[in-house]
């Protein structure tokens, strides 16, 4: 019995282990600041990750030999950007992507290096969530049951009479 | 050959208690012009919205009242234990499936034609030309249907809320008559060259062979106890 | 002799969980953390080292249930109908499993939740089909007629499937091209890494659930006979060879 559930508490600790290692890793690689977070009280010169897009008309430059300039438009906030990093295709006017640099506070410049993809986070969380939830409380259910029954069965007497619709037994 | 010899008796003994009562083909007509009507209603239509929708109208209309008949199919033999009966006969098991199946199908296949000529008249349809194309769809569609339909319907007729099981068991299972007898039925209405749906009426006639086989080996198994 | 080797690898069931175990997490952990993201589908491909092992292992539970009814209707083993049952609400589960994260996919990807791609509609008829078959189960007063009819059902079931995805791609295909395909694009060591763990994985949880609900059914059975309500003819038809 106690087996049953330090066997589970187990798997329980590493599944919260794995969440919390892949939370750390949102945090660290994948998440992105707002831009007017990022306007306000600028990081000190760690690289930051920041989600846009390309205002049309303000492309310049050779993004084929990788470098741009090009004004960056989050809702309200906007700022200018100097890409310069490994030769792209997919800088393109009214572009969204997410942007990899720095802040240069001093010439008001996002210098920005690498790009990525825009993601939906909570989509790749919900399936996972889901299906493992889902799977691990089936498993434990049945696991469970399996013990219970044992109990009963030991506990259970060779044909006893069912009690009738009063409780009495015969 | 007490095989032929038992299927022969088995669709007249379906036929014949049939003429008596008119008790299955009177409720599947009733039902179909309801619904026929029904939709009538939903969709108000046009001529255009029709030629559309039209195909697939028919062949709902003609499932649904397909499964009113083989409902009835064993739950009449369920008086007088006749069911038993058939259980304890030393007639092969699988002649009194093929004639069990060949009833339904008699059935089904003449309120079909009973209702098309319906149909032709309330929306309207330009069939002159299909009628022989559409025949064999109707003969190839409701042979697939009853052959499945016969071996549920046995297989419901000793369970607990039959007159829904048989639906829930059996409509998953003719998905794939339902699409092909909709987009063969299309074809024929809006007049395409008989090259464009001969591949529907191909997968009709291999789902019915298909299905005719397994249904005539698994009914063994139902009517055995 | 089935019966036996059914027997025989229950007893090992305990290395079938905890093999499972150890593949799952290994596959959870490459594919959230140590996998890149894919060059066209960026994070969202992490979907699919869940969603595939799943699909995968829904159509494996559903040929255990067809290979298991033939062999019931044939041998009247109620071991295997036993078995039968347990795969058939495991596949159940797997198969709306792996529907829900399919839909959760297809949003981001192909902007909506549900299209009638072949796949998705057959895996939606094989639910129904599963549902139909635990619904038949549990309204025939009879075990034993039970397991037969629903040995039926499983049977066409199982040859009708194949029939379905057929029918419906061709349908799809004359109303319009095939414009969601993920054939063309080539699968890389990053993606098979995580993907074979979790195939592999969710293959020995499925053998895992299997057996523990197999046993779950006898059990309650044996309770019953135990409790003299029912005098199982599971119970005494194992006693006799």
């Amino acid at each position: 019995m106690t087996g049953l559930y330090t066997r589970w508490a187990l798997i329980l600790g590493v599944t919260l282990l794995l969440a919390i290692l892949t939370f750390q890793h949102y945090q660290q690689h994948l998440a992105t600041l707002p831009m007017g977070t990022l306007l306000s009280s600028p990081p000190s010169s760690q690289p930051v990750r920041i989600q846009g897009m390309v205002k049309s008309g303000t492309l310049q430059g050779e993004v084929e030999q990788g470098q741009a300039t090009f004004e960056f438009v989050d809702g309200p906030a906007s700022l200018v950007v100097e890409y310069e990093g490994p030769p792209l295709e997919n800088i393109r006017e009214l572009k969204t992507l997410v942007l990899i640099g720095r802040w240069d506070s001093q010439n008001q410049v996002f210098k920005a290096q690498e790009t990525a993809l825009i993601n939906n986070f909570g989509f790749v969380a919900a399936a996972y969530l889901v299906s493992v939830l889902g799977l691990g409380w089936m498993v434990f259910a049945m696991s469970q049951r399996v013990m219970v029954l044992f109990k009963e069965i030991k506990e259970s007497k060779l044909y006893e009479p069912e009690a009738d619709s009063l409780g009495y037994k015969e | 050959m007490p095989f032929f010899k038992t299927i022969r008796w088995v669709v007249w003994k379906d036929l014949i208690s049939e003429w008596r009562t008119r008790e299955t083909m009177s409720s599947m007509l009733f039902f179909a012009l309801i619904v026929i009507l029904v939709f009538s209603f939903s969709f108000s239509m046009d001529q255009d919205a029709a030629r559309q929708l039209i195909a697939g109208i028919i062949w709902v209309a003609f499932t649904f009242t397909g499964i009113i008949g083989l409902g009835k199919s064993f739950t009449s033999e369920l008086q007088n234990d006749c069911l038993e009966s058939l259980q304890m006969s030393p007639a092969p098991k699988g002649a009194i499936y093929l004639g069990k199946t060949a009833a339904n199908f008699l059935f089904m296949l003449s309120v079909e034609i009973l209702l098309f000529p319906l149909f032709v008249l309330f929306f309207n349809l330009d069939v002159i030309e299909a009628v022989g194309t559409l025949l064999i769809i109707f003969f190839l569609a409701t042979l697939g249907l009853s052959a499945v339909g016969t071996l549920f319907s046995a297989l419901t007729v000793q369970i607990r809320a039959r007159e829904v099981m048989l639906p829930v068991l059996l409509l998953p299972l003719a998905v794939p008559v339902m699409i092909a007898a909709v987009e063969a039925t299309r074809g024929a209405l809006s007049g395409d060259p008989f090259s464009f749906y001969s591949q529907w009426i191909q997968l009709l006639t291999i789902f019915d062979i298909i299905f005719t086989v397994v249904s005539f080996w698994l009914f063994e198994f139902i009517l055995d106890s | 002799m089935i019966n036996r080797i059914i027997r025989q690898i229950q007893r090992y069931k305990g290395w079938f969980g905890g093999g499972a175990a150890l593949c799952i997490f290994l596959g959870l952990y490459t594919g959230l953390l140590a996998s890149p993201p894919d060059y066209y589908q960026g994070e969202l491909v992490r979907i699919m080292y869940v969603h595939v092992p799943l699909a995968h292992t829904s159509t494996l539970a559903y040929s255990v249930l067809f290979g298991g009814s033939i062999w019931y209707l044939w041998k009247r083993d109620p071991l295997v109908d036993n078995m039968c049952q347990a795969s058939a609400s495991i596949c159940a589960l797997f198969t709306a499993l792996a529907l829900i994260t399919g839909s959760i996919w297809a949003k981001p990807t192909w902007n909506t939740w549900w299209t009638w791609d072949p796949r998705l509609v057959s895996f939606t008829v094989l639910l129904l089909i599963l549902g139909g078959y635990l619904m038949l189960r549990r309204l025939v007063d009879d075990p034993v007629r039970g397991g037969r009819y629903a040995a039926i059902l499983a049977i066409v079931g199982g040859i009708d499937l194949p029939i379905i995805k057929f029918s419906v791609e061709w349908w799809r295909t004359l109303h319009q091209p095939m414009s969601f395909s993920t054939r063309g694009v080539s699968i890389s060591e990053d993606i098979l890494i995580p993907l074979t763990l979790m195939s592999i994985g969710c293959w020995l949880l499925f053998a895992y659930m299997v057996m523990v609900r197999t046993q779950i059914l006898y059990l309650t059975e044996l309770l019953h006979a135990k409790k003299g309500r029912l005098l199982s003819q599971t119970h005494f038809s194992q006693t006799t060879p």
